[in-house]
């Protein structure tokens, strides 16, 4: 057969030309198809269509509104949900402490509230061995039974005071007032609190100003900062509140109205951004502010109105049975001269002039203590020598200075009849040693309790209750508080999620998540007007959790008894209640918050028109809007503010004089201050003064200093981190699993290291292996190994990543305070 | 549509380095506004995504005078080039047009379901703000925290392994304010109306959102200042992220300079600014 001229049967052959031709023609026919390009579009939307990519539900948008509790900022946030699903977090802009703005912490709290790993999902028995994490589930009403039989057990042995338990709730919170209330009903002493620079600051302020209220900085119309340490942008005070008077500093400082000055050894993020970096030796911070203290005294550039009129101590001055006594003046004059502080601070004596012209001539300076972001405590003396900074220029209670508030007016809940067996558990002498002669002005000392514990043959404590708080990991004692959980018998965790702490309890009882609970807010840290805040669940309880403050109302209720009497709401909402009534009774406030800044019109005097008429309304109002502020404040009044023994300002303190005094008919005086840790001779001791930090360690031993540092960006408190803030971590601040220390290159070079090296760091109590940063702006000779690391519980996200520093803090305790020193610990390195 | 930028709506972002605290919010919000994955080692940068990534520097001097800053990143959303011939740098290589320069907006877009992975333009981004997916951020890599989808947004569609991602100027955003204009009957959106979750959330507001075509916003007010900069801007990539700092140190960082290249601006050149 033919075509065209041509053999069919070979033009159809199936030869090697005839089968090119049809692969090449197949070729190019498909490639001027769509076929592929629709095929390699389709396989790219096919290989993505997995069942397992979850595809998020949509739903009704709503927006909540709420106060973050993931510190005691107190910064107003908005929670976006889909339906029930919470899907973001956002800052509010109708909420006086932060307009908008927030912290990473903050804005990652979904990721604790979602993430199952970390949480517990009901009440849980511990079944493996303490720290492992193993448990089981137990219902809500065994898990109460246990602990009641527990407690009403110590009770019926009469000892009550076997009971302990330690608070992380903010000061004067109505949790905190709950708990101790059930532990005096019990018949305990031993509440302690978890010790943080409010502690601090409260201590040197009841000892100069004798006033209790809270620290109250006017810091968005101060022109001068003068801050010792305190990480301003790297969390201090509430994030949300103080970057934005950062804000607002940074854009008056371009037309030349502000000076921020950073007193700190490292070049932090606040050193860095401040406009002037005072790189102290750390610890010597309280021989600066005196050096120029006496710049400003000696110059004449304090207020003398306020020295001469409404302070004491300044001159010396005459007892009234005759005694000479040294006053302030003398004390900074004669020890604090320029020439010697920059000696003990590494500061030249000149630019300590210069700080003291800009701090005394400077419209509202303000000095800050509480060092980085003031989770920790502080040293008490260096507190009070930076507040004799602020009473030198007569700062008090000014605008754009600090504030002398009372407390917040809270309702009081009824007086507490405890019965024969708690009256006597009460009188029973705390295991922390509160209450007898070398801490008189502390409220509590975990690091106390921990030495007692380990001490004693057995356990002085039974039952040790933890609420919102994980002290294993955020105690800063060199593993003390972890050696002694090890002793104690039982151990009750309040936490929500699988903590240090909880990991060592035999019984957990879990709260909510803050979003998923009622509770409130006092006072903000550092606000400079009062606010109360109440929070709201925005979102249904996940799991089987309760309010802790439901659960002590029931939990006494199981007691009976005085104890059950002693508690008598039917839940946590009527407290609260109890509580802002108070409010309402003995002051005046706002419920409603749309600018201008709170802090822009704080009105002068006491008279306020509420924007509420009765209790009903201004609770329904708070409720909805979760506030209640008063910006206004009587400035001035310098002649009433003061509670002090004089009724003056007291740059010489004459409750230390006192309770020395007191304590020194049994013992002399010499081994009073001793036992309070004062090694300061005469009446320095009662006066702010400088301590250098004496460590019984052998300086050639350890030759180097070990300094922890915060980051804004990573959770170093009672909270886990969420993993978003993972992501903005450096890979030279964690690596792997193995976090890094920054040092000083000239100082790595004295070791042979290089960057990224193995090294471990060792002190007394013990050693801990980290890798080597190498960063100009540490001080030589000083070793920086940052807070957050190293945890051993929760999950993947956080367990087994680097070191935590307070394994291996050894910096003996503060004097007077008697709290741990967490800023200096003597360190040596070891090249592996 | 109209093909030229200078009509339509180009928006852009103000990034003040000096009022910067770099304190990672900024990443944080974005990663929870995108639904962005996590794995539970964030410190292997390769694989870690961060559609706004903060960026360290130092002054390179030795104590007591060194200084540190930061750097926020996000996806630069280059331009034209000026001459007609090019769009993006990433545009231009994606063979799968999985990624536009939109005209109307100036917005760099991404579209993962179009993306084939074949990862041309994350290497030709200049900026690395381009990041591929080597996992299933959802089941497939153990162990992805139980429960955590429960916060994942409707508004962004979750990634699989395979394609790229990177920040698209939170461009659901722009839908969202542009539904709720056209349901009020209106065709314009207003300046605040649309904001990224970085900026918004940006405690310190160092970062500042809006139209660079539109001379009332505040970006194209700010993008004026003498000290205003953008990264490797010889590069001609026309990045709509501008950055202002007055320190010339952290302005020297920005491009790679040869050695006496870079002229610092004096103080007063430019007059009490």
């Amino acid at each position: 057969m033919k075509f065209n001229g041509k053999d069919i049967t070979e033009l159809l052959a199936l030869n090697r030309r005839n089968f090119v031709k049809l692969i090449l023609g197949g070729a190019v026919g498909t490639g001027l198809s769509p076929i592929p390009w629709k095929l390699a579009d389709d396989t790219a939307i096919w290989t993505q269509n997995w069942p397992w990519v979850p595809v998020p539900p949509e739903g009704e948008y709503v927006h909540e509104k709420t106060i973050c509790k993931l510190c005691p900022g107190g910064c107003g946030i908005e929670v976006r949900k889909v339906d029930h699903r919470a899907v973001k977090i956002e800052g509010r802009t109708d909420f006086p402490v932060n307009p908008g703005g927030m912290c990473p912490l903050g804005m990652g709290g979904l990721q604790l509230l979602y993430n199952e790993q970390i949480r517990f999902t009901s009440p849980m028995k511990r079944v493996g061995a303490r720290g492992a994490g193993k448990f089981v589930s137990i219902s809500w009403e065994e898990a109460m039974a246990i602990l009641v039989d527990r407690i009403k057990g110590l009770r019926q042995a009469g000892q009550p005071a076997a009971l302990a338990s330690i608070d992380g709730n903010p000061g004067r919170s109505t949790m905190s007032v709950l708990i101790e209330r059930f532990m005096n009903a019990v018949g305990s002493p031993n509440y302690m609190r978890i010790p943080t620079s409010e502690d601090t600051y409260s201590m040197a302020n009841m000892l100069m100003t004798g006033n209790d209220g809270p620290m109250a900085y006017d810091l968005e119309n101060a022109d001068f900062i003068l801050s010792f340490g305190s990480g301003l942008i790297e969390g201090w005070g509430s994030p949300g509140r103080v970057l934005n008077a950062w804000k607002i500093w940074k854009e008056n400082a371009a037309q030349k109205k502000i000076t921020i000055v950073q007193i700190e050894s490292r070049a932090s993020n606040t050193a860095s951004k401040a406009d002037q970096w005072i790189p102290v030796k750390p610890g010597t911070e309280a021989a600066l502010a005196l050096g120029i203290a006496h710049i400003l005294i000696r110059e004449k550039l304090y207020h003398s109105e306020f020295v001469d009129r409404f302070a004491f101590g300044f001159s010396d001055w005459i007892t009234s049975d005759g005694k000479d006594r040294a006053g302030f003046r003398r004390l900074v004059l004669e020890k604090y001269s320029p020439e010697k502080v920059a000696e003990i601070t590494g500061i030249d004596a000149a630019e300590i002039g210069r700080l003291a012209d800009l701090f005394g001539r400077a419209r509202a300076p303000i000095a800050l203590c509480g060092r980085g972001k003031g989770f920790l405590p502080g040293s008490v003396f260096e507190c009070m020598a930076i507040h004799a900074l602020n009473a030198l220029v007569g700062n008090l209670n000014t605008p754009g200075g600090i504030f002398l508030h009372d407390p917040l007016p809270l309702g009081l809940l009824p007086q507490l009849e405890p019965d024969a067996v708690a009256a006597a558990g009460l009188k029973t002498p705390r295991v922390d040693q509160i209450g007898g002669s070398a801490h008189p002005f502390s409220q509590s000392l975990i690091e106390n309790f921990s030495d007692a514990v380990i001490s004693a043959e057995k356990s002085p404590v039974d039952t040790l209750l933890c609420f919102s708080s994980n002290p294993a990991y955020t105690m800063p004692d060199g593993g003390a508080f972890n050696k002694a959980l090890q002793k104690i018998p039982f151990v009750v965790s309040f936490s929500p999620y699988h903590d240090e702490t909880a990991y060592m309890a035999d019984l957990v009882l879990p709260d909510h998540h803050y979003l998923e609970k009622m509770d409130d807010v006092v006072w903000p840290i550092g606000l400079q007007y009062p606010l109360y805040g109440i929070t709201k669940p925005v979102v249904n309880p996940l799991y089987d959790t309760r309010n802790t403050g439901d659960i002590i109302i029931r939990l006494a209720a199981q007691m009976g008894d005085t104890v059950g009497k002693a508690f008598p709401w039917k839940n946590y909402e009527e407290v609260l209640q109890v509580r802002a009534k108070g409010l309402f009774d003995h002051s005046s406030g706002l419920t409603e918050y749309n600018g201008p800044e709170a802090w822009s019109r704080i009105s002068e005097g006491g008279n306020f028109t509420p924007d509420y008429k009765s209790f009903d309304e201004m609770w329904k109002k708070m409720i909805s809007g979760n506030l209640w502020y008063r910006p206004a404040h009587r400035y001035g009044n310098w002649g009433g503010i003061f509670k002090t023994p004089t009724g003056k300002f007291e740059f010489f303190s004459m409750q230390i004089d006192l309770a020395v005094d007191e304590a020194s008919r049994q013992q002399d005086k010499e081994t009073v201050l001793m036992s309070m840790g004062i090694h300061a001779k005469g009446d320095d001791a009662f006066m702010p003064h400088f301590e250098s930090l004496v460590s019984e360690e052998d300086h050639g031993h350890y030759p180097l200093k070990m300094v922890p540092y915060e980051m804004i960006n990573l959770s170093s408190g009672p909270y886990p981190n969420p993993p978003y803030l993972n992501k903005t971590l450096f890979d030279n601040q964690l690596f792997g699993d193995e976090s890094f220390i920054e040092i000083n290159p000239r100082t790595a070079a004295d070791y042979h290291l290089g960057q990224g090296d193995r090294v471990v760091v060792g002190s007394s109590r013990g050693e801990v292996q980290v890798r080597v940063n190498l960063f100009e702006g540490a001080m030589p000779g000083i070793v920086y190994m940052p807070l957050g690391f190293g945890h051993t519980a929760y999950d993947d996200f956080l367990r087994g990543k680097g070191v935590n520093p307070n394994r291996i803090i050894a910096g003996g305790r503060d004097p007077l305070s008697g709290y741990s020193i967490w800023w200096s610990t003597p360190v040596k390195l070891t090249k592996i | 549509m109209e093909n030229n930028l200078a009509h339509g709506h180009r928006f852009g972002m103000v990034i003040d380095i000096d009022k910067c605290t770099g304190c990672g919010t900024c990443m944080v919000a974005c990663a929870a506004e995108n639904n962005v994955t996590v794995r539970s080692d964030e410190s292997d940068k390769q694989r870690s995504i961060t559609w706004m990534q903060l960026y360290k520097i130092t002054n390179g001097k030795a104590f007591p005078h060194t200084e540190v800053s930061y750097f926020p990143r996000p996806c630069m959303h280059c331009d034209e080039d000026g001459h007609g011939h090019h769009t993006s740098p990433c545009v231009t290589v994606c063979v799968a047009t999985a990624t536009r320069l939109d005209f109307n907006t100036g917005i760099v877009s991404q579209i993962y379901t179009r993306c084939v992975g074949c990862r041309y333009c994350q290497a030709a981004c200049p900026y690395h703000a381009r990041y591929f997916n080597w996992w299933d951020g959802y089941k497939l890599i153990q162990p992805f925290p139980k429960g955590m989808e429960r916060s994942l947004s409707p508004e962004v569609s979750v990634r699989t392994r395979g394609v790229v991602e990177k920040c698209t100027f939170c461009h659901h955003r722009l839908m969202r304010a542009k539904n709720k204009a056209y349901a009020e009957g209106r065709r314009e959106i207003e300046e605040s109306e649309y904001i990224t979750a970085c900026a918004e959330a940006c405690p310190v507001q160092a970062i500042t959102f809006g139209d660079l075509n539109n001379p009332n916003h505040k970006v194209s007010q700010l993008i004026k200042s003498p000290y205003a900069f953008r990264l490797l801007e010889r590069l001609n990539t026309k990045p709509k992220v501008y950055y202002i700092s007055k320190k010339d140190w952290v302005r020297e960082m920005a491009d790679n300079y040869l050695p006496g290249e870079f002229k610092p601006i004096s103080t007063a050149a430019v007059g009490s600014r």
